[in-house]
């Protein structure tokens, strides 16, 4: 079928539309942005006691080019904040921001500190957001979740369109 | 074989500093087993230099360098050296006014205390005479002010107070 895009035809009918977000919603290749203690839950996700390859998540994408999930974790300060600008706009649409614990959500226990960026929000638009200090195992596997039952309600043409980046909050 | 470590008490260190720098030597005590010296801005990098080529001193590694806001009394260097061969430690005191604080740089002498310097310059704005690279370390280039000095207005707390404050509890004074 080759690249999906905002004129591949058939993408908006039912069967088709379904086929097609099934098929992205089970195979979500994961760059994994870990910036602090967040990143050791998602790394504990990863591996065989929480697993989340088999909701079709697959870790350790060889670079943010062959990534459809980017994941958050950590706290973000302002001068790492150009680099996670850069990260996000090498990926290839469609692309998907989950926002892991407290710290990347709205800066968490350093809500008052000078260098750290109060919500990635600010840079990058968000997806799925993932309360915590930090969040465990299970509230990524939610929030997979919830990005998944998300992926399989949109239109492919308006992911395309750049119109759908309203956040879906878990719990 | 190398010859086994022979630290010098701290006292030792008072004679040896004294003599060379006899009343420059601002004041001297004793914390935790470690010489503490307080050494006038002019003879700091002399000081340094001293403490690392006298033989018997030998401080040859520099383990930080960092800065301290005191309020109304002005700044401190504060720099902590270590003789990796005798095992003893010292640290160098440098006060310095409120207003334009300048300290010499002693990264010629220990080429480790090069980012201490620049880190103490971007958070206390302490000006390190000499020193061959007097750009922002950690932070990023717009950032602007001082954050470390106790003046530095955080603005989230502008916005809403602590929250962690417990009821009854004294609040102190600014």
């Amino acid at each position: 079928m080759g690249l999906i895009t905002e004129k591949t035809p058939l993408a908006g009918v039912q069967p088709v539309k379904f086929l097609l977000n099934w098929g992205r919603r089970y195979s979500l290749w994961v760059m994994n942005f870990g910036l602090a203690c967040c990143a050791i839950e998602f790394i504990a996700a990863s591996t065989s006691k929480h697993d989340f390859i088999r909701y079709g998540v697959i870790p350790f994408a060889h670079g943010p080019r062959q990534a459809d999930l980017l994941v958050v974790a950590g706290t973000l300060t302002d001068k790492m904040a150009p680099a996670l600008k850069r990260v996000y706009d090498q990926m290839p649409e469609p692309k998907y921001v989950i926002s892991f614990g407290s710290c990347s959500n709205c800066g968490g226990p350093y809500w008052d500190s000078y260098s750290v960026t109060k919500g990635v929000d600010q840079i990058v638009p968000v997806d799925v957001y993932v309360p915590g200090c930090p969040p465990r195992p299970e509230a990524l596997l939610h929030g997979i979740l919830r990005l998944q039952e998300k992926i399989a309600g949109e239109d492919i043409r308006e992911k395309f369109s750049g119109k759908l980046t309203t956040p879906a909050a878990t719990s | 074989m190398a010859s086994s470590p022979r630290p010098l008490p701290p006292p030792e260190i008072e004679t040896r500093l004294r003599a060379q720098f006899g009343d420059d030597v601002v004041s001297f005590e004793e914390q935790h087993g470690h010489a503490v010296v307080t050494i006038p801005p002019a003879r700091y990098h002399d000081a340094a230099k001293f403490l690392r080529d006298e033989p018997e001193l030998a401080f040859d590694y520099c383990d930080f360098s960092a800065g301290v806001d005191l309020g109304d009394e002005g700044f401190e260097v504060v720099t902590h050296l270590f003789s990796t061969s005798h095992v003893h430690n010292v640290r160098v005191k440098v006060k310095l006014p409120h207003e334009d604080p300048v300290c010499p740089t002693i990264s010629d002498l220990y080429a480790g205390a090069n980012w201490h310097e620049r880190e103490t310059r971007e958070m206390f704005g302490i000006e390190f005479e000499g020193h061959p690279q007097p750009v922002k370390l950690l932070l990023p280039e717009p950032f602007e002010g001082n954050p470390l000095r106790k003046d530095f207005p955080l603005m989230s707390r502008e916005a809403k107070p602590w929250p962690g404050d417990v009821e009854g509890e004294e609040v102190e004074e600014e």
